[in-house]
């Protein structure tokens, strides 16, 4: 049953996918059929099949139905609820039909956009014809290469998982009797349920403006209106890519056991590499919209954040990179690469085609300006996705032209992102004071004095108080000053805007962030960011870390902390059994907390995964991890404490609501027409 | 307070922060790096998914990190230690590869790409502002 829901809805959404396509081209070649109203029946087709499928799959999933390859091999009767839910996205075929589901639901409220319009619209027929041929690739891939809705035909040994499957979704079943339940890392924290889906949402939503950009090379129509929607979705699917992005970073620090949440994986930059280009992106679109400059460059942007998604895709899902995330098969790896071909020959073809006429000339009056620091930030932005690819990529590059084997990992990561993002923040600081057109020494110098000083000040009192190295002290300088600039520049906004009404500075501050949300959004994504860079240069530079063997009820002291190991414990679960510690947390005689560290032995895999326990507060966590397993009257205990790493998580999501406070906060519509008309007054 | 003397005052004070600051860089502490987690960093697990051994949960990577632990204790520097895992599982053990002619591109690249990208945006400036 579950098989043939499945085959249903991906054969619906494929062929729904391919008529989208198709009928949005031919509208493309005759306007006057450009309307949402023709195009209804495959955009509601694609969403119910994917719909179908998904819910199918998680119906599977839930209802233990073995006869599916996938589940009887990704799922498991003992495993609970949420991480069944999970199991969905776990393995490759599974993540895929979420991967056709995002593109769906994109898809629909494109054309539901599209609904709202007029007339016939060939630029937003045409956006829904390029997610039509997007969407048709990776339901072909659903359908044929990596099917998640094999029937299982052989049930794999002593009855646990399947042995190989049947595409066709009538064949005789043979069930096993257990599945082999997900990889144990991936049931091992609740952020499972919520991190990839975010991120699937970010990356694969990627797809919306890159069809826009398409749909407008191809009708030839410049202008704004491109801008302003694949502004729009570009900044969606940022929203989701960052908090995604933090999520995941949470998600491997709180299961890992070593307190890392960022290791340069080939899948963590696959992520990061679409990220930084949507970036560049959304800041030349706000310097188009202003200034009219830059917009070659823009469509080149838009095509080349889609193909690094793809390229993504390829380089972790096709098992040629080795990495934590990587799902191990191979056979799609091909067809992948083929489709990447297409979307940069495809892409950068239509747009060498056509950029002649819409390209607009450079009119940039000065470097020394707000334009030239935008340019700064396409500079390095691009220079760091720049060196990502190249770090991710070389050592295959170096296997296949000689053969031999060259590690790039984190080391090599490291010391490339340091100087560039050092380099970032001074510029976002100065950036956001820079005048536009040409600036001027005395208006650029009244901006920054105060800001300046505020931040001399407070890193002065930190070299002082606490004697940091050199990159704290660096992070504490140039976060103040981003954050001091952002504050200056909405306190004189608010300051003038009262004087000029007659009204309180709080009240209109409020106002602009409201009405010019699309700008303030973007001061507190950088506020976020100051915030994130601060949290890591603290939390990495002043972390403190130990590995003691730990006797029983015998304190032992660390980062102030006092820990003493009082007593073990056994917890059989249906899926794990949970051997774990008791560990008593004091400072003084303040029993701060009592922190269980375990080491989950999942039963089906035979495997143990280190469970660690963080004690969060203010001024840092404390974390604990079992380095073997515990005794009676001894415990091995990894301690790590992480000073302030709050403040990444905090910054990160801060970045994120930024770019949601752009996208929504600004009044509705008819609130902007009246304030328009009270201003013409 | 005449204006001069205010003015004379809020540099005054700049600079006598922007020295503390100055001074910080140069006596800060220098942050107390676990030599042996750094050096875990460095290598990689042989027989995990591409992760360094401080990473990973697997046996192998734990007893290479307390080999490492040994080496740091007996006082080796990191080269040596490098050097010993190197020579035993080639060169592909090393996260941070070291800078020689296969890796040539890899450290010249970004340097490159800074270097090119900001020729770009300069030409392209100066040619904007050349009457057509």
């Amino acid at each position: 049953m579950t098989s043939f829901l499945g085959f249903l809805g991906t054969w619906v959404a494929l062929l729904s996918a391919v008529a989208l396509a198709v009928r949005g081209f031919v509208a493309l070649r005759r306007p006057g059929q450009a309307t949402a109203s023709s195009l209804a029946i495959p955009a509601v087709g694609l969403i119910a099949g994917a719909v179908v499928a998904m819910g199918a799959l998680e119906i599977g999933l839930l209802a233990n139905d073995f006869s599916v390859e996938y589940i009887a091999n990704n799922s498991a009767t003992t495993t609970p609820f949420l991480y069944k839910m999970a199991s969905a996205w776990a393995a490759l075929e599974g993540s895929l039909v979420l991967w056709g589901l995002v593109l769906a639901v994109f898809t629909f409220f494109i054309w539901w956009g599209m609904r709202r319009l007029d007339d016939a619209d060939p630029l937003w027929a045409g956006a829904l014809a390029v997610m039509g041929v997007i969407s048709a690739f990776f339901f072909l891939l659903m359908a044929t290469s990596s099917n998640p809705f094999q029937v299982c035909t052989e049930a794999g040994s002593f009855g646990f998982g399947c042995a190989s499957g049947s595409w066709q979704p009538f064949a005789a079943a043979s069930a096993p009797a257990q599945g082999l339940g997900p990889n144990p890392l991936l049931q091992n924290h609740p952020l499972m349920a919520v991190h990839p889906p975010m991120l699937y949402v970010g990356y694969v939503g990627l797809a919306a403006p890159f069809s826009f950009a398409m749909a407008s090379l191809l009708i030839g129509e410049a202008g704004d209106r491109w801008l302003r929607v694949t502004r729009t979705w570009t900044r969606v699917a940022w929203i989701f890519l960052t908090a995604g992005i933090v999520l995941g970073g949470l998600w491997s620090y709180e299961v890992l056991g070593w307190g890392g949440y960022w290791a340069w994986d080939p899948v963590e930059n696959a992520s990061f590499m679409p990220w930084l280009v949507a970036t560049m992106f959304v800041h030349t679109a706000a310097l188009q919209m202003r200034r009219g400059v830059l917009q070659a460059w823009s469509y080149a942007l838009v095509v080349a954040t889609f193909a690094l998604t793809i390229l993504g895709t390829f380089l972790t899902r096709s098992g040629i990179i080795n990495s934590v995330h990587a799902f191990t098969q191979s056979e799609i790896g091909p067809m992948l690469l083929w489709f990447l071909v297409l979307i940069l020959v495809g892409g950068y073809g239509v747009y060498a085609a056509r950029i002649q006429r819409i390209g607009s000339a450079p009119r940039i009056d000065s470097l020394v300006s707000r334009e030239g620091m935008f340019m700064l930030n396409n500079l390095l932005l691009g220079v760091f996705a720049f060196v990502v690819l190249v770090g991710t990529l070389y050592p295959m590059f170096v296997e296949w032209a000689t053969g031999d084997q060259v590690g790039v990992g984190r080391p090599f990561f490291d010391r490339m992102a340091l100087p560039i993002s050092y380099a970032l923040l001074l510029a976002v600081g100065i950036g956001q004071v820079m005048p536009f057109r040409k600036a001027q020494g005395r208006v650029v110098w009244e901006r920054i004095r105060t800001p300046m000083r505020v931040a001399l000040a407070v890193a002065a009192a930190w070299a002082v108080l606490w004697r940091p190295n050199g990159w704290v002290l660096g992070a504490v300088l140039l976060s103040t000053f981003i954050i001091g600039t952002s504050a200056r520049h909405l306190w004189v906004t608010a300051r003038r805007a009262a004087a000029k009404r007659g009204s309180n500075a709080a009240g209109e501050a409020w106002r602009a962030l409201r009405k010019d949300s699309a700008y303030w959004g973007g001061m507190i994504a950088h506020v976020g960011l100051a915030v994130l860079a601060l949290g890591i240069a603290i939390s990495s530079n002043q972390a403190q870390h130990t590995e003691v063997d730990l006797p029983l009820d015998q304190p032992v002291d660390f980062a102030g902390f006092e820990v003493t190991y009082v007593g073990s414990f056994v917890d059989e679960q249906p899926n794990r059994i949970a051997v774990g510690t008791n560990i008593e947390i004091r400072r003084g005689d303040d029993l701060l907390s009592t922190l269980a560290p375990r080491l989950n032995e999942y039963r089906i895999q035979g495997r143990q995964i280190p469970s660690p326990a963080v004690d969060t507060g203010l001024r840092g966590d404390l974390y604990l991890a079992l380095a073997g397993t515990p005794t009676e009257d001894s415990v091995r205990l990894e301690m790590h404490w992480f000073p302030f790493i709050w403040l990444v998580w905090a910054g990160g999501f801060l970045s994120a609501a930024g770019g949601l406070w752009g996208w929504l906060a600004r009044p509705p519509r008819r609130a902007r027409a009246e304030d328009k008309e009270a201003a013409r007054a | 307070m005449p204006e001069r003397i205010r003015r004379i005052l809020a540099w005054v004070v700049t600079l006598g922060l922007a020295g503390v600051v100055g001074w910080g860089f140069v006596a800060g502490e220098p942050s107390e790096t676990d030599r042996v987690l750094a050096l875990g960093e460095r290598i990689k697990c042989p027989v995990c998914q591409g992760e360094a051994i401080v990473e990973s949960p697997s046996e192998t990577a734990e007893a290479m990190m307390d080999i490492v632990a040994e080496k740091v204790e007996a006082g080796e520097t990191d080269d040596q230690i490098l050097d010993f895992f190197t020579e035993r599982y080639g060169d592909g053990i090393r996260l941070d590869p070291r800078f020689e002619v296969r890796t040539l591109l890899l450290w010249l690249a970004p340097a490159a790409a800074l270097v090119g990208g900001a020729y770009l945006i300069w030409t392209r400036q100066r040619r904007a502002k050349e009457p057509a």
